[in-house]
């Protein structure tokens, strides 16, 4: 602690109209504290912030006072007297009143983070003082893993959110938040420095400040309609006061996907063989002299790399951050790749009451698009068929009718033969400006605008990739698009303290539009020279397509939040937004979408005497969010007079007109209703921290695509409609520790998320719903497996013969042995899709995170595992795999049933036949648990005698690892796939598996 | 606080103006409001139901598995085994899109279209009044084509008539088997007064008296309502149809260098004018995928090939002037075919098994190496030696057997094939015996014609095991074939679970 003698604030001298406001308010307080000698100061925290309601008291009496916004208190106290100085994330001080009228004090931050400014949208407030449920994810955290998208690098780092994908160059991972709260789409909403939009491939993580994820109904409200699935904020960079910082660092990864184990030609002749033979059908006449691993010709070692450089600084009124990036990914499959470069320019500036800024982003990126699906190729093509054939047009070897029937596809060939690119220019950026007029009001304008060119091109070369495939000649296809956003926010921020009151109000008005068009054309017969090039634009070939359409969406609300707080120890908090979209029905456009949240700090309270507790908070909310997210004009009912018919002797086009879609036209607002109850504690001098939640999420009137009758005679995406009702509940809990020890410092969070979701209605007053090898059924989670039970194989004809229903029919008469035996359900003595039963979830249980950390003088080490625990998921790698019906490759190792090999649950094997292959059983389901090191991070900052002798400022080095280690009973490529599909998420289609990733880094500032 | 009341006006300022920024036009579609006014409207809707034969489960594709494959005429030897099993009675996923869910919803797509016509035309002023009566009239004989392919495919559909359109989710009632034919024979007999004997040269392709009589002639034929089947039929031999119709030079029935010609009684426009995908997109393909599918290994997919015993019946009698039947030039790819008539199979020589073939009727291989996607060969869907032929089995029936005989023989004659009653003396002696040689003769003229298997289920060759047995001499496949099960498929699961009207067919 130090007394800073006599020096007069300069906050006190330049503001005294706030002042004397705040005096007069406090005025009663003054006046009845006792008498004594009348004390003043300010309260800053060690960097010199003024703190602001830091409670002031006399040791051993009631009297107490709170610091202002500019950190000054005023207090009475005799001589001698000791004066407390608490605030909730700071370290206590105890000063002895002398004779000095004036104390300044510092606050040392305790080691936490409630004193973090969180963004909630509109607005700031303090982590201590949150009542929803909000999570703060550091961009060191994020920037510590090698990510394309934001939503990749969030796994792990905070409770509930669940993220899948990525992996594929340029893709874009799914995150959700809380467990599914719509069918449609599960993708929350971002806003970006105040810009909703979407944190999509052309966003660069390194210009990430901050997270915040808002996860409950009271925190997302003020985003009303189009918040049901959780807000993601992310604040971007700004300059800090001082001279020029230059950051910059580099980073390579290098990656490699995961690869299957499958038979070489020796074994996959042995077992194509017996399949053939117990079929008894003829053998083809497999060419053994080829050896082909199409895992080695489709799959190469991966590549990342990522540059950053920025500028920053500031002075007293005005402060920039410039930053470029470049960031290059060669996939791990042949012939992909993304380049993205990034340009961001982010200033602003304050003159007396008026400050302006902007912050604005530049980004091209390119993405070299994988072509069919490379990881089930690599299964699907058998090794005895060569990678390059002279006889087939082209050049490419594929299945063949009598030497290797398999409809494959290539990957090599496809790589050579299909061109396809996506290439985006985006601008993203807003402007806005402060007017201060007084201390406590504050109007600020955004004006955000957003637009992308779109740009993608499609070539296919003459020649083929599979068995009999139909003719094609060479193809042109390319299209452009643009999408503009506009943005106009009007806000009005009050903000004062009244003695023990603190209110916050604000209130705003957001208009936004969004224009998306797009232009196509085709043609065919491309013109290709002597030499075999190709003049792959559109002004070249014949048989032209062309096409294009657009699209306009408007939104207009009207939002405002209260936030009171009394003393520090009740907090309340109520949110009213009003959304008017214009893609529901005239005269639904309108809904209200309110919320209110309050907290309790009991450890604030005179009764609470646990020392050993520094912060205990309950808090309780409630609140209304909304989703309208479908196309732009679905209740709208059209004619389509896209297709033409031939007609007449000359068969000439003549147009046609119908409506093909229904619609309905009385779409309404989809509506969440939740409730959260929670607690945050942080105990033993600030080191360990427990958040605790419970959560029931209702949404109703969900605008869902369900399924109509095939006799509706409707055709296309069936239409939305809002008649579907879930209900997701769960657990959130959050254990952190940290603690230091000399010069080791270490810290350890564990999180851990469970979900339960519930069907409570479905649409068009349905009771069940079939989706592949699902079903979903009132009041249990959606899309559960389906499937045929099946009760080990039949050993002995005998056991054929016997196993009969109870009339004594014999259930699966022309099964032989070794052949799967499945259970006949409803005892009809046959097996039918009557038999099949649900047999499991493809929801997981329990979700966890644990993050450990430690660091020791220069060192440090981070370390993230997320696990996965109770899910059952469909293995369609391994139903291709194992099949044997249909020839593909086959697992190395793989042992079938054979009278000399009984003991085994893999059946026999069966050329076209498929008893045993058949998709719809429980032969592929398997556990889905999972526990993965997702990132191992090992840095080591330069000492600063070094670096500043080289010339710079200081400078890191890190190697990191991403999915190194992972521990699952799962079979397949990679536990954690995704599957864009809601009722089939846990089907593992062949999807793209997360690779493995080294990364070196290396950051240095000067 | 203050600051809050006086910023509320303000917003009140801005709401006022917030309607029209909300009604936001589709700039890209027609709405459904603006349309159904105009005589033009009333014919680009009726084109639309044109455009369904050119959609994935009709006769672009899908269905082609159902009518010629899965009869005895036709298999599969399709490596995509549940494509394969579905022309062979193993019908284990009743949602197997390809083989199922993919035809019954274009059928009822298709009559969806015909409703909202036969909804909205009546109320269209027209000029002339005949045009209105004539594209009421293609709705109504349309409903009744696919009425008629669901009787044949599914029997136990329900049956609509009315578009509901503000009511997505209709659960309509099932209806049986009689009643579907009770509407398709309503249907055709108010399309028939008012459509043209031919139409002209702008609109050859649409239906005419003789398709509609055709049509419900075959609707009669199914339910062995003789008389009335005759009646139908006397259009083509002594009605207004006498002598409009001709039999042609026969592989002019299946290329597409003779469309349209004397012989066709209703046939399917295609074109490969659009080289896109199939359905209600931007220029949709107009073509057909049948010959992609069902070309021999190496040119085409070969999902669905002929059966031998084609080739072998057509073998077992020569031409007059002792040739091979001149059919089997035309109809089949068989391994004799260069040998026999010096023939290649799209420009190669027979390379595959010596117990196999395929069907040649619609394929290019007369003019290309390959097949696509886009075949503009039109499908003769009614040809009038077939109308002669069932003129012939609906004499028969009738007991006229000597009477039927020599519409068969003009059938034989255009192939240089001997008449009747010198070829196979015996089969004219009586109702049966012609009855069993009028099987083989529409098998020798129609086969890959997509015939076949209403025939089967109209001769009654799979109401018995003893029958069904004979039939599995020539397609072993009819060995899975179980009585009152197979002759109907079963109706896609989703809809049976999804519609509680609705029951499963019996034995699924």
């Amino acid at each position: 602690m130090k007394y800073r003698s006599e020096k007069p604030s300069r906050h006190v001298l330049q503001k005294t109209g706030p002042l004397l406001f705040f005096l007069l308010f406090c005025f009663a307080t003054v006046l009845n504290a006792q008498k004594g000698t009348a004390i003043t100061g300010n309260v800053s925290d060690d960097k010199g912030v003024p703190l602001r309601g830091v409670s002031v008291s006399v040791k051993g009496t009631t009297t107490a006072t709170l610091t202002s916004e500019q950190g000054t208190y005023h207090i009475t106290a005799p001589a001698g007297a000791t004066l407390v100085f608490t605030s909730v994330g700071y370290t206590s001080e105890e000063v002895r009143v002398g004779d000095q009228p004036k104390i300044d004090v510092t606050l040392r931050s305790a080691a936490t983070d409630l004193n973090e400014v969180v963004v909630v949208g509109y607005g700031t407030q303090l982590k201590k003082d949150l009542t929803g449920a909000v999570s703060v994810v550091k961009a060191a955290d994020v920037n510590k893993r090698q990510a394309t998208t934001v939503a990749e690098a969030l796994q792990g780092l905070a409770t509930g959110i669940k993220v899948r994908g990525g992996g594929r160059p340029g893709s874009e991972a799914q995150i959700q938040i809380r467990g599914l709260k719509n069918i449609s789409n599960s993708n929350p909403l971002y806003v970006i420095d105040g810009l909703i939009t979407t944190a999509n491939r052309d966003f660069n993580p390194e210009d990430i400040e901050s997270i915040q994820i808002l996860k409950d109904a009271s925190a997302a409200a003020i985003y009303g309609s189009r918040a049901a699935n959780g807000v993601i904020i992310i604040t971007t960079k700004k300059g800090k006061s001082g001279p020029m910082r230059i950051d910059a660092s580099a980073k390579y990864s290098v990656q490699t996907m995961p690869r299957y184990k499958l038979a070489e030609t020796d074994e996959f002749k042995r077992l194509n063989y017996m399949a053939y033979d117990n079929a008894n059908v003829p053998r083809q006449q497999l060419d053994t002299m080829v050896n082909t691993n199409w895992q080695d010709e489709a799959f190469r070692q991966g590549n990342i790399r990522d540059l950053n450089l920025s500028f920053s600084g500031g002075g007293n009124n005005g402060s920039y951050f410039v930053s470029g990036g470049y960031f290059g990914n060669k996939g791990t499959v042949i012939s992909t790749g993304f380049d993205r470069y990034n340009l961001r320019v982010n200033t602003q500036g304050t003159k007396g009451i008026f400050s302006i800024g902007e912050n604005l982003a530049i980004s091209n990126a390119k993405t070299d698009e994988m072509g069919g699906n490379p990881v089930i190729d690599v299964i699907r093509l058998l090794p005895t068929i060569p990678v390059y054939d002279d006889t087939h047009p082209g050049g490419y070897g594929y299945g063949d009718e009598r030497k290797a029937r398999t409809f494959g596809t290539n990957p090599v060939a496809i790589a050579d033969l299909i061109n396809e690119t996506n290439e985006n220019l985006r601008l993203r950026g807003n402007l806005w400006s402060e007017l201060k007029p007084f201390d406590f009001l504050t109007y600020r304008l955004n004006l955000g605008y957003e637009t992308s060119r779109d740009h993608y091109k499609y070539f296919r070369k003459l020649g083929n990739w599979t068995l009999n495939q139909p003719y094609d000649p060479a193809i042109a296809n390319e299209n452009r698009a643009e999408s503009v956003t506009k943005l106009i926010e009007n806000t009005l921020t009050f903000k004062k303290e009244f003695a023990k009151h603190d209110l916050t109000v604000i209130a705003g008005q957001s208009f936004q539009r969004d224009d998306y068009a797009q232009i196509w054309g085709s043609k065919r017969n491309v013109l290709q020279d002597a030499s075999g090039h190709y003049y792959d634009v559109l002004d070249q070939g014949n048989e032209a397509q062309l096409g294009g359409f657009r699209e306009r969406v408007a939104l207009i609300s009207y939002f405002g939040r209260v936030e009171y707080a009394f003393d520090d120890r009740y907090l309340i908090n109520g949110i009213v937004r009003s959304d008017g979209s214009s893609r529901l029905g005239t005269d639904l456009e309108w809904e209200q979408f309110p919320s209110v949240s309050a907290g309790w700090r009991i450890s604030k309270e005179k009764f609470f005497k646990a020392d050993w507790i520094n912060d205990l908070k309950v808090r309780a909310n409630y609140g209304t969010l909304g989703s309208s997210n479908i196309g732009p004009y679905e209740p709208d009912a059209v004619i389509n007079t896209l297709p033409t018919i031939a007609i007449g002797k000359d068969q000439h086009t003549a147009p046609t007109a119908i409506q093909v879609q229904l619609t309905n036209p009385y779409l309404v607002w989809e509506k969440l209703q939740q409730q959260n109850y929670g607690f945050d504690a942080t105990l033993l001098d600030n080191r360990l921290s427990f958040t605790a939640e419970y959560y029931i999420a209702q949404t109703q009137k969900v605008l869902y695509r369900s399924p109509l009758l095939y006799s509706s005679g409707h055709d296309g995406l069936a239409p939305f409609v809002n008649a579907v009702s879930l209900e997701n509940k769960g657990f959130e809990f959050t254990i952190a520790y940290r603690n230091s020890i000399h010069d080791f410092n270490y810290n350890a969070a564990l999180n851990v998320t469970t979900v339960r979701n519930k069907v409570l209605e479905l649409a068009y007053g349905k009771n069940e719903l079939y989706v592949g090898n699902t079903v979903t059924r009132l009041g249990q989670p959606i899309g559960m497996w389906y499937v045929l039970q099946t009760n080990g194989l039949f050993q002995s004809q005998d056991e054929v013969a016997n196993y009969k229903n109870a009339e004594g029919k014999v259930i699966q008469p022309d099964a032989k042995p070794g052949d799967i035996r499945f259970v006949d359900n409803n005892g009809d003595g046959q097996i039918t899709n009557d038999d099949k039963a649900i047999v499991g979830s493809p929801w997981p249980k329990l979700e966890t995170g644990l993050n450990l950390g430690a660091s020791y003088k220069n060192f440090e080490i981070t370390m993230d595992w997320f696990g996965s625990f109770g899910s059952k998921v469909f293995n369609g790698p391994r139903s291709v795999t194992d099949r044997f019906d249909d020839n593909s490759n086959y697992r190395a190792g793989i042992q079938p049933w054979t009278p000399e090999n009984p003991n085994t649950d893999m059946p026999r094997v069966l050329y076209a036949s498929t008893l045993n292959a058949r998709g719809d059983t429980e032969r592929w389901l398997e556990n889905g648990n999972f526990f993965r090191l997702k990132l191992i991070n090992l840095s080591y900052r330069l000492s600063d005698a070094f670096v500043k002798k080289i010339g710079f400022e200081h400078a890191q080095v890190s190697v990191s690892g991403q999915n190194l280690l992972t521990f699952t009973p799962y079979s397949g490529l990679d536990p954690e796939f995704s599957n864009t599909s809601i009722f089939e998420k846990g089907y593992d289609f062949g999807a793209y598996p997360n690779v493995r990733m080294v990364t070196f880094g290396l950051n240095f500032g000067f | 606080m203050k600051k809050i009341v006086i910023v509320i006006p303000l917003l009140i300022l801005i709401i006022s103006c917030r309607k029209s920024l909300l009604d936001q036009d589709n700039p890209n579609r027609l709405p459904v409001a603006s349309f159904w006014k105009s005589e033009d409207d009333a014919q680009k809707a009726v084109n639309s139901i044109y455009a369904m034969f050119y959609q994935n489960g009709g006769w672009n594709r899908w269905i082609y598995f159902r009518l010629d494959l899965t009869s005895d005429e036709g298999m599969s030897k399709s490596p995509w085994v549940e494509l394969a099993d579905w022309t062979r009675f193993q019908y284990i996923n009743y949602n197997f899109w390809e083989g199922n869910a993919n035809t019954f919803k274009d059928i009822f797509k298709a009559v969806f279209r015909c409703n909202q016509v036969l909804k909205f035309v009546p109320d269209i002023p027209f000029a002339d009044e005949a045009k209105k009566k004539a594209v009421i009239a293609q709705a109504k004989f349309f409903r009744a084509f696919y009425y008629y392919y669901a009787a044949i495919l599914y029997e136990n559909v329900p049956i609509i008539l009315d578009p509901h359109l503000d009511d997505p989710g209709f659960l309509p009632q099932q209806n049986t088997l009689a009643e579907v034919w009770a509407q398709v024979e309503k249907d055709l007999t108010e399309a028939l007064p008012d459509l043209p004997e031919t139409w002209d040269d702008a609109n050859v392709g649409r239906p005419t008296k003789g398709a509609v009589n055709a049509y419900l002639a075959r609707t009669y034929m199914q339910q062995h309502k003789w008389p009335e089947a005759k009646t139908a039929l006397d259009y083509f031999i002594t009605g207004a149809g006498k002598g409009m119709y001709e039999l042609v030079d026969f592989k002019e029935n299946f290329r597409s260098t003779q469309e349209n010609n004397k012989e066709s009684v209703f046939e399917i426009q295609f074109s490969d004018a659009n080289k896109t995908g199939e359905g209600d997109g931007v220029n949709a393909n107009m073509g057909t995928n049948r010959c992609q599918f069902f070309a021999p290994r190496g040119i085409g997919w070969s999902d669905g090939q002929a059966r031998f015993w084609l080739v072998q019946e057509f073998k077992k009698e020569k031409t007059i002037d002792d040739g091979i039947d001149p059919r089997l030039r035309y109809s089949l790819f068989y391994p004799d075919l260069e040998k026999d008539f010096g023939d290649k199979i799209y420009g190669r020589s027979w390379e595959w098994n010596a117990d196999e073939a395929w069907f040649k009727k619609y394929s290019r291989d007369y003019y290309r190496s390959n097949e696509d996607y886009f075949s503009e060969v039109n499908n003769r869907l009614v040809r009038y030696a077939d109308i002669l032929l069932m003129y012939a089995e609906v004499l028969n029936e009738l007991g006229q057997t000597a009477a039927a005989v020599p519409y068969v023989n003009q059938v034989r004659t255009r192939s240089k094939m001997a008449p009747l009653a010198v070829a196979h003396p015996t089969a004219i002696l009586g109702k049966d015996s012609f009855r069993e040689r009028l099987k083989i003769e529409r098998a020798l003229e129609l086969c890959g014609e997509s015939v076949r298997w209403a025939d089967l289920k109209r001769w009654g060759d799979l109401d018995t095991q003893e029958k069904v047995n004979a039939v599995a001499v020539r397609d072993p496949d009819f060995k899975n074939f179980a009585i009152g099960k197979h002759i109907r498929l079963p109706i896609p699961q989703t809809e049976v679970l999804n519609n509680t009207n609705l029951k499963q067919n019996p034995g699924y």
